[in-house]
């Protein structure tokens, strides 16, 4: 059985991961907010500011009108599945501090993983093979349970690696000191 | 016991332009940013496969990161054949789709007048820079799931040395 990832007592790891939680659930929520300003600003009339915010997603997205939902008579800045993957972004977000709390940084079992994976490798190898085409909510549904697992491994990569370099630094504070009383 | 650090560059490279090039192609490139993940965990992948002792969660953030930057410069390049044919697909599929659809989203006309020839320089770039930074977000995820995925290894203990054998008896002299 693997051992929990953990790099310092569980006063250390809150100070890590707090700030990334409170930090990515901020650019979460500004991420979905944007993606319904697009359509928003689309509909006031707002063609440039809309085109420019639909141009941000574009590298991410191939934002094709028939798969996107619409919101004030205009497509969302994303399809349905992408949608769906940060929707369930942002509601493995609300389940964290639920489920792993802020005083340990573990990331899920791979098979847990592969499992929530599944639908939406199905949903979208059967689209690409031609074998169907999945409605809308479908793709949305799919992308939503495998969201939903994003976060425990995004928390858990950043924190390590912050807490890690903070680590490193106290170290070599410490080796300079040292250093000096010997001089 | 030193650790080998990780080297990042190679395994970043390698996984950013796969996936880079995967989300530059027509037709393939409906799955856009899943590439780049998978293209992040190919990285974290490799990074196991050449480092030695166990690897965190921070590697395969570092990894994916740099993986995904590699990713959105090799797409920006990949694209710009390929711009005025993803633009002509997108045009066939609508078109197909007219005798059954009567009214389309709004915006999809201004969609599809999209340039073939591509944006100015600056608009490029921008692109580039915007593009990169979300690629590198979703690279650190990538390479984050990748490390889970393949690259947590536990150190095998070294085994104790064998005893030396028993010194050998009178007999064996002669």
């Amino acid at each position: 059985m693997s051992c929990p990832q953990t790099r310092g007592a569980p006063a250390g790891l809150t100070r890590a991961v707090l700030p990334v939680y409170l930090l990515t659930a901020a650019g979460a929520a500004l991420w979905l907010a944007a993606i319904f300003l697009a359509p928003w600003l689309a509909g006031r009339s707002s063609g440039r500011a809309a085109a420019f915010v639909y141009a941000v997603f574009s590298p991410v997205c191939h934002q094709i009108p028939e798969r996107c939902f619409q919101f004030h008579g205009h497509p969302l800045a994303v399809c349905g599945r992408c949608l769906g993957i940060y929707a369930g972004f942002a509601a493995g977000l609300v389940l964290y501090p639920l489920v792993r709390g802020f005083s340990t940084i573990k990331p899920p079992s791979a098979r847990l993983f592969l499992l929530l994976t599944l639908p939406m490798a199905l949903d979208a190898g059967a689209g690409i093979l031609g074998l169907w085409a999945s409605p809308i909510g479908v793709r949305f549904a799919t992308g939503v349970v495998w969201g939903t697992t994003l976060p425990f491994f995004f928390l858990t990569g950043v924190a390590d690696f912050l807490t890690a370099r903070r680590k490193r630094l106290e170290a070599r504070a410490l080796e300079k000191r040292r250093g000096k009383s010997i001089e | 016991m030193s650790q080998q650090k990780p080297e990042y560059l190679v395994p970043a490279l390698i996984g950013g332009a796969v996936a880079g090039v995967l989300t530059g192609i027509p037709f393939v490139n409906c799955l856009c940013c899943l590439w780049v993940v998978g293209g992040a965990a190919l990285a974290a992948n490799l990074l196991a496969k050449n480092t030695a002792g166990p690897l965190t969660s921070g590697d395969g953030a570092i990894v994916g990161a740099l993986a995904g930057i590699v990713a959105a410069v090799v797409d920006a390049l990949v694209d710009i054949p390929f711009r005025a044919v993803n633009l002509g697909i997108a045009r066939r599929v609508l078109d197909r789709m007219s005798g059954v659809v009567e009214d389309w989203p709004s915006g999809l006309e201004s969609w599809l007048e999209g340039s073939p020839a591509g944006a100015p320089v600056s608009m490029f770039l921008f692109g580039l820079f915007i593009g990169a930074a979300i690629y590198a977000v979703f690279g650190v995820l990538g390479g984050i799931i990748g490390v889970s995925l393949f690259g947590r290894k536990i150190v095998p203990a070294v085994p104790p040395a064998a005893p030396p054998p028993p010194p050998s008896g009178p007999g064996d002299a002669a």
